[in-house]
């Protein structure tokens, strides 16, 4: 399978605080590629590197086979990547269906298909189309944010902890939508719940104080106890 | 690092004396003034960098401090009688008013973030504006009043020498309290105020404590100035009086405390022959306009000021090359 | 009650004015976080270029156009030049503002003269209606009715098209916006020049309303327009124009019954808000 995106040394600082202090990973199209690690071990900043958000100082991001590195934040969104972040970033003040528009391209019938695709997927979007997004249950927000980065003509989604404060009920049926995207898109996954990060993830990226410290199929990490007691802290 | 220190202070002292010799050896008039004018202001951009140099605060209201010093100094001389004592405790009533003014802003205004501080104070100045154009049986409104000076002041070498003390007391307070520990939790606001705040310092209140000083030393000013005049109207509540300090502060640097006296000095001496100009090109009666240029320029190439650009190129030489070249250097700085 | 239609007449064309100013001032602050304290010189600078199209050509109409000619290259060079440098710095940002308004306000007494300068009325609006007791005077209806036209084509741009919903949009995340492809600092400099567009009409306007022009007159009216701005919530489109409203009614009744206190008034209005609630009357962030 092809590369999508790969993160060759990368290095981050916010501030004057040295985040990312060398991360390696690679994402192969159809897959889902989960990035484990602590707290504070630098998987949310990778995202952003990735975006330009927070821009990478050292290292080299490449996306279909081009350099993303040192691009703004708006010109690799259009490149073809997604991101849903930890918070969702939905716009209070407007409606589902408003936020959604501000993600689309072009309301072409590729673009349509897609949100066609995406509302089944979320039948309550389309019960709150008409309602302000600040109004949406935590959950709710969760699919608006996937279902928007998704309809952007997104090749490969960003999802940043997708199952925090939700319900078990509401995680298992945003994890099945994400099984169900990835026939779609390529999705690369921040986790902390790591039953459904072992569940769903296809290969797994470990970071431990900003740097790549494993990285493998997600099966052999599922039986490697000694890894997940001292990266994890579980097993 | 204590012998740089030394040699600072002995060159401070070295000008200071020179300062003080000088209305002695001369008998220019133009000079005298001029320097005066400049001490005084001085004094006005100190505390103002109290506030933008020190704590972060940008205030647009400084003017209502100066003013408040200038008219309660000329309406005491005015109504009591000039004389050396009522003087004194015209600056003194001047000082505790400003203090409890700025008290009361402060603790109501300081709360805000900067955007909204700025604007109130702007307001608020305006406010003390229109309030001494209105109330004219103080103030004589916009016309102002002439009001006699204590004898001794009418020559003006002792004016100067009084001037210059004042100048030379504040600056030792002043980097006495930028240096107290005080002083400290006012540059870490400045640098973090957040973090600051999560060490638990109460932020508001030093703040506070930063802007009641800056007032009361700006009612000094204004005090010194309405004495050197002679004279008082509206215009020491304008927009133009905070300008003034504005425009000392950075272009002289900020933080610095010695850059707002050397911004004072280049912006009176620089209006001083601008406006000399004058009578042969017309443009520069709008000589106001070039500093305007020049301070935008500053903020964005400079923002350090004369004083902060020549502290950094002074560091730069006498920093081994290796160091530089590091990356997380040259980002810890920034 | 003939005086107070008439009052209010006043009140509501002043308070249009005032919109015409704040409502750039809010969306400016609201989607770029920049308070622009050189706002009032783009308003003083409509003023002063409506008057010169007026000598020159008579034409009203062309008064107006040239006046938001001005306010176009007026935003783009005050958006490129002096914001863009000092984006993100809030302090750096007062500061050069600031400083900027002092050169706008200088320039235009460099090119236009120190003093002030009369401004007509064009003859269509001359004079005035009267019914019975009643009289309303022309041209400020005109002006109420283009701040309501105003405000109509605003607020169907904001409601109902796709950089509309952008800046609605950018207004409350801006992070949020830019990861969806959309690049940010040039909606940045549409809407800079569109507040400045609406401060240069707001003084072509003003012009023939207070008779008579002046270099100061900009930093007047922008403190009008950032109380307005405080009491109506920054960043909020609607919450100007109420707010504006508001400031030009309260102006227009004290100027008339306590003229001492109106300025005072309003401040104070200002003062209440911001101890009693901090993000104006409308909330648009968090």
């Amino acid at each position: 399978m092809n590369t999508m995106l790969k993160v060759e040394g990368v290095h981050t600082y916010i501030g004057q605080y040295h985040i990312l202090q060398g991360v390696n990973f690679e994402a192969k199209e159809g897959e889902v590629s989960v990035l484990l690690g602590r707290n504070g071990a630098g998987k949310t900043t990778t995202l952003k590197t990735i975006l330009g958000l927070t821009p990478a100082t050292k290292g080299c991001i490449t996306f279909k086979g081009q350099e993303i590195t040192k691009k703004p934040t708006h010109v690799i969104a259009n490149s073809g990547i997604g991101y849903v972040p930890e918070d969702q970033g939905i716009f209070a003040t407007l409606t589902v269906e408003e936020n959604m528009k501000v993600a689309m391209r072009n309301e072409d019938e590729v673009t349509m298909r897609k949100q066609d695709y995406v509302l089944d997927l979320f039948p309550d979007l389309k019960t709150f189309w008409k309602k302000d997004g600040g109004l949406l249950s935590g959950g709710q927000k969760q699919m608006l944010a996937m279902a928007r980065a998704f309809v952007g003509n997104s090749q490969l989604l960003l999802i940043d902890e997708p199952s925090k404060g939700l319900a078990p009920i509401v995680i298992e049926k945003v994890m099945e939508a994400i099984i169900d995207m990835k026939k779609q898109t390529t999705i690369v996954l921040v986790e902390q719940n790591f039953m459904m990060a072992s569940r769903i993830g296809d290969t797994y990226t470990l970071l431990d104080d900003g740097e790549t410290v494993h990285s493998g199929m997600m099966q052999d990490l599922i039986q490697d106890e000694q890894i997940k007691r001292k990266y994890l802290g579980i097993g | 690092m204590t012998t740089k220190y030394q040699w600072n202070n002995i060159f401070l002292t070295i000008i200071v004396i020179v300062l003080f010799i000088f209305p002695f050896v001369t008998d220019s008039r133009t000079w005298t003034i001029l320097l005066t004018q400049i001490f005084i202001f001085s004094i006005l951009a100190m505390s103002y960098d109290i506030l933008l140099g020190y704590t972060g605060i940008v205030s647009f209201g400084h003017a209502m401090f100066f003013g408040i010093g200038a008219y309660t100094t000329a309406v005491m001389l005015d109504r009591v009688e000039p004389t050396v004592g009522v003087f004194i405790l015209s600056i003194a009533t001047g000082m505790v008013i400003a203090g409890i003014i700025s008290f009361i802003v402060g603790l109501l205004t300081l709360r805000l973030k900067s955007h909204f501080y700025a604007m109130l104070t702007l307001a608020l100045s305006g406010l003390f504006l229109v309030l001494a154009e209105k109330w004219r049986s103080l103030t004589s409104g916009n016309d102002g009043f002439t009001f006699r000076a204590p004898e001794v002041f009418k020559d003006r070498m002792v004016f100067y020498l009084v001037v210059l003390v004042c100048l030379v007391v504040v600056y030792i307070l002043l980097r006495r309290f930028v240096q107290s520990p005080l002083g400290h939790v006012l540059v870490a606001v400045r640098e973090n105020e957040q973090r600051t705040k999560s060490l638990g310092y109460k932020v508001l209140h030093y703040k506070v404590i930063a802007s009641i000083v800056a007032g009361v030393v700006a009612s000094l000013a204004g005090a010194l100035y309405a004495i050197s005049l002679r004279f008082v109207n509206t215009s020491v509540l304008t927009m133009d009086i905070t300008l003034d300090a504005l425009l000392m502060t950075i272009i002289g640097g900020v933080g610095t405390l010695i850059g707002p006296i050397i911004g004072a000095g280049v912006i009176e001496l620089s209006q001083h022959y601008l406006s000399g100009l004058a009578k042969d090109y017309p443009i520069f009666e709008r000589w106001i306009i070039f500093f305007g240029i020049l301070y935008i320029l500053a903020v964005i190439f400079f923002p350090s000021g004369i004083v902060g650009t020549i502290r950094q190129a002074f560091h730069k030489r006498k920093k081994p090359r290796v160091v530089e070249e590091k990356p997380s250097n040259s980002k810890g700085e920034s | 009650m003939e005086l107070l239609l008439n009052l209010t007449i006043n009140g509501l064309a002043t308070g249009m004015l005032i919109f015409l100013l704040a409502a750039g001032l809010t969306l400016i602050f609201g989607l770029m976080d920049v308070l622009n304290f050189a706002h009032g010189g783009l308003f003083a600078w409509g003023a002063y270029s409506s008057v010169w199209f007026y000598s020159l050509t008579e034409s009203f109409v062309i008064a107006i156009l040239g006046a938001i000619l001005t306010g176009i290259i007026l935003g783009f060079i005050t958006e490129k030049l002096i914001i863009k440098p000092v984006y993100g710095n809030h302090v750096q940002q007062i500061l050069i503002t600031l400083g900027f308004m002092l050169v706008l306000t200088e320039m235009l007494k460099v090119v236009f003269g120190p003093n002030q300068i009369a401004a007509k009325t064009p003859p269509y609006f001359v004079g005035s209606w009267e019914f019975g007791d009643v009289i309303i005077i022309k041209y400020r209806v005109f002006i109420i009715i283009v701040g309501f036209l105003v405000f109509g084509i605003f607020q169907y741009i904001l409601k109902k098209t796709k950089i509309g919903l952008i800046v609605r949009a950018g207004v409350m995340n801006k992070e949020m916006v830019k990861t969806l492809g959309i690049n940010i600092n040039n909606v940045f400099l549409y809407v800079f020049i569109a507040g400045a567009v609406l401060a240069s009409l707001g003084g072509a306007l003003m012009a023939p309303y207070s008779g008579v022009i002046y270099a100061e007159m900009g930093m007047e009216f922008a403190i009008l327009g950032f109380i307005v701005v405080v009491i109506g919530g920054m960043g909020s489109f609607p919450g100007s124009l109420l707010a504006a409203v508001l400031v030009g009614l309260t102006g227009s009744y004290m100027a008339y019954y306590v003229p001492s206190l109106s300025l005072a008034v309003n401040m104070m209005i200002m003062a209440i808000v911001l101890i009693f609630r901090p993000q104006g009357l409308f909330r648009v962030k968090g």
